[in-house]
């Protein structure tokens, strides 16, 4: 019982690793179109 | 019910509008970035009187709302645009009392868009030492507000300006300046084309050439088609704006303030005179360096060891106090020798900010940007490239965010691209670790080998930008003006409390930064290095049994034969001997190829991922330093972290693009991967021949 337990702790502490590292390096929140060196003309360079 | 009031701190550079940002809102405070940007955002809360709250805002420092860098468009984006969440309900103009001339130009222009705005005269307890002396009943006639004197230093003066910030409702809107009084044809043209708009608003629209992201796009393209007069007519007109802004500034000052030079007290001249020095101002400086690098050494040694200790004391008292599984090995393997990698360096990098921060907050770091505005002008780089290349020590995601104020493309994209070679922060465990292996104890004029060998690797860093720089000033064909305006505050004793903030929160990010990272790397490097395909991993213990079986080995002997073994076939160890060829010729073994890769997000994982994987199978108490030193170079014998090995690393780390997150704000302020991708290959390629030459020559 206590092995099947901390198999599982350890599968989804691996899970939560994995998925916090694609959304941090990987598949990032898309951000507002208004971005410096965008399209929109802001004259920064 | 509590009122809920937002207040935008707004003023000039070097005013002490921080300063005034942290006496009011203490803590409570926050750091973000403005959406779709990357211009820093702070917000605080304050309670006032009466049950209000005030939601506080410290906007980027600028001169005027003619805005000329992007941390100044958000000023004025934020002031134009009524709809906007933080629009202020009173904007509080911060300026500091020996410049109260220049800072009142950014007031005028704030109070005649009609917003109620507060003056506020910081730093009134230089006045005496200055000879100034203010009519504070005179000048709020004149300038019609409210004005607010006061000394965050002494902290003198705060509840007045919660009291008048409360009563925010009593002040004048009245504009400063009558836009008619520019150029009356014009002016009142443009009124009657937009009779409901606020005449200097409209203005600001037409003269500013900047991102309006937030601001109702429509409307200002209405009013932008009304350009009845050439770029060059507009420019006249601005002009002729700025003198009758002065004029009355002049007026209001005229009786308002009186400056008494015999009596003034001051040491800035003689001060500046040796600071700024073309061979004493260089010396001084280099003793301070010398002297910060001594101290990061001395000062953090004690703490340092006591957190390596107590990591690994927690690690062996969860394997015995944990029932036995994978779990337990998960937290004593894997997830505690990594955060003990992170926390490891807290001492060290507190240190290095709290000096940063004095020579910051003491006025010393714009002597030395421009002392050393001498020296970047010849390697292509403009003044102002010396503040990012500085900053690039902590951070170099900041420091090319900071570049923003460089007004050539060129000396910008230059800046950009040679930020990461100064040793940012994130380098500072895996020099320390590795000088602490390789580098002996001892004191050389009584200066530690040790912090001399770290202040190399600085100078190192620094000397490689600039060659950079001076070499693609020569590459790149970009043509820019160029000029350099630097502003020179005061000398002040660094208050307390700014200081700790600033030490707080950038070791607090770079402890939860860099730590999540870490955890999430060290859990997966535990899993790839504690599994493995194939019956060797599987039956590693029957495989080692039967090979030693002759030998007359203790169980612990044959427990570390399995480990071994099993860490050998594991997947990490399949990952590791696959890259092993690529990097033998730089000294460093399979795992050391493992750290590498796995720091390439980030190049603080190093020290964590070593730790990690030394830790799988131990079970021993020994802390990381002890670990890596006992590591034997499998094909050569002898220590791993040999004095070649360990040169070679530290070059490549000094030289090696092993940041994502930097190539990622590369390609955003560049809105490109072509130069993201040539820093990514050209760093690398030159940190492994680097390393490879060192290594060969050392060995």
């Amino acid at each position: 019982m206590n092995t099947i337990i901390q198999n599982i702790l350890v599968f989804v502490a691996i899970a939560f690793a994995f998925i916090f590292l694609i959304r941090k390096f990987i598949w990032k929140k898309s951000k507002s179109k208004k971005v410096c060196g965008g399209d929109d003309g802001c004259g920064c360079h | 019910m509590s009122k809920q009031i937002n207040v935008a701190l707004i003023g000039n550079p070097n005013t002490g509008k921080t300063s005034v940002f942290n006496a009011l809102t203490g803590l409570n405070q926050q750091v973000g970035n403005y959406p779709g940007i990357t211009v820093e955002k702070k917000e605080g809360v304050c309670k006032l009187s009466r049950g209000i709250k005030a939601h506080i805002i410290d906007l980027p420092g600028t001169y005027s709302l003619n805005a000329s860098s992007l941390d100044e468009n958000v000023v004025i984006e934020l002031l134009l645009n009524k709809n906007d969440k933080d629009f202020p309900d009173i904007a509080v103009v911060v300026s500091d009392v020996e410049n109260l001339k220049r800072n009142l130009l950014l007031f005028t222009q704030i109070k005649d868009l009609e917003i109620p705005t507060l003056l506020v005269i910081n730093m009134a307890d230089r006045m005496r030492y200055k000879g100034i002396s203010l009519d504070i009943d005179y000048l709020e006639a004149e300038l019609q507000t409210k004005i607010a004197l006061i000394s965050t230093r002494k902290k003198e003066g705060i509840d007045n300006l919660k009291n008048l910030i409360a009563n925010y409702k009593e002040l004048s809107v009245t504009p400063c300046i009558n836009p008619s009084d520019i150029d009356k044809e014009y002016f009142d043209n443009l009124q009657k084309a937009f009779p409901n708009q606020l005449l200097y608003k409209l203005w600001l629209v037409i003269t500013q050439d900047v991102n309006f992201g937030k601001t109702d796009r429509k409307e200002i393209e209405a009013v932008a088609n009304f350009k009845t007069k050439s770029k060059a007519d507009l420019k006249r007109l601005q002009q002729k704006e700025t003198i009758k802004r002065y004029q009355f500034i002049n007026n209001a000052l005229k009786h308002g303030q009186t400056i008494d030079a015999s009596q003034a007290k001051d040491l800035r001249s003689k001060l500046d005179r040796i600071l700024t020095h073309r061979i004493w101002g260089y010396f001084i400086f280099f003793v301070i360096l010398l002297t910060i690098f001594q101290a990061i050494y001395d000062w953090s040694s004690v703490p340092m060891d006591f957190i390596d200790s107590a990591f690994a004391s927690l690690s062996e008292w969860t394997k015995i106090q944990l029932p036995q599984g994978a779990f337990t090995d998960l937290l004593a393997e894997g997830i505690i020798p990594g955060l003990g990698g992170i926390v490891i360096f807290i001492p060290q990098i507190a240190f290095l900010f709290l000096f940063i921060s004095v020579l910051e907050e003491s006025g010393y770091m714009s002597r030395v940007v421009f002392l050393m505005d001498r020296i970047m002008r010849r390697f292509g780089l403009s003044g102002k490239s010396v503040v990012p290349l500085i900053s690039g020590t902590a951070c170099a995601i900041p420091a090319i965010m900071a570049t923003r104020n460089i007004e050539s493309w060129k000396e910008r994209l230059i800046t950009i691209l040679v930020t990461p070679f100064t040793t940012c922060s994130a380098r500072l465990p895996v020099y320390l670790i590795i000088i602490s292996l390789i580098i002996p104890e001892g004191r050389f004029l009584g200066l530690g080998y040790q912090a001399l060998t770290l202040m190399l690797l600085y100078f190192i860093g620094f000397g490689i930008a600039v060659l950079s720089a001076y070499i693609l000033n020569k590459v790149l064909k970009i043509r820019s003006k160029t000029f350099f305006v630097v502003e020179m505050p005061n000398y002040k004793l660094p208050m307390f409390k700014n200081v700790a903030i600033t030490v707080l929160e950038k070791t607090k990010s770079f402890v939860f930064g860099a730590g999540k990272i870490i955890l999430a790397i060290s859990i997966i490097l535990w899993f790839l290095a504690s599994y493995g395909p194939g019956d060797n991993f599987n039956n590693a213990e029957s495989i080692i049994n039967t090979e030693y079986a002759s030998q007359q080995l203790s169980e612990d002997e044959i427990n570390q034969h399995i480990a071994s073994y099993k860490l050998e076939h594991s997947y990490i160890g399949i990952a590791g001997h696959a890259i092993e060829p690529a990097i033998r010729p730089l000294g460093y073994d399979w795992k050391i190829g493992i750290a590498i890769v796995s720091s390439f997000a980030a190049r603080e994982v190093f020290v964590g991922t070593l730790a990690t994987i030394y830790s799988v199978g131990s079970d021993d108490e020994a802390t990381i330093k002890n670990r890596m030193a006992a590591e034997v170079n499998p094909i050569l014998g002898g220590p791993l972290f040999n004095f070649a090995s360990g040169i070679s690393l530290l070059l490549f780390y000094a030289f090696a693009m092993q940041c994502m997150s930097t190539l990622a704000i590369v390609k955003r302020e560049t809105n490109s991967w072509k130069w993201p991708t040539l820093q990514l290959f050209i760093m690398s390629g030159f940190a492994y021949v680097v390393a490879l030459i060192a290594y060969q020559l050392l060995k």
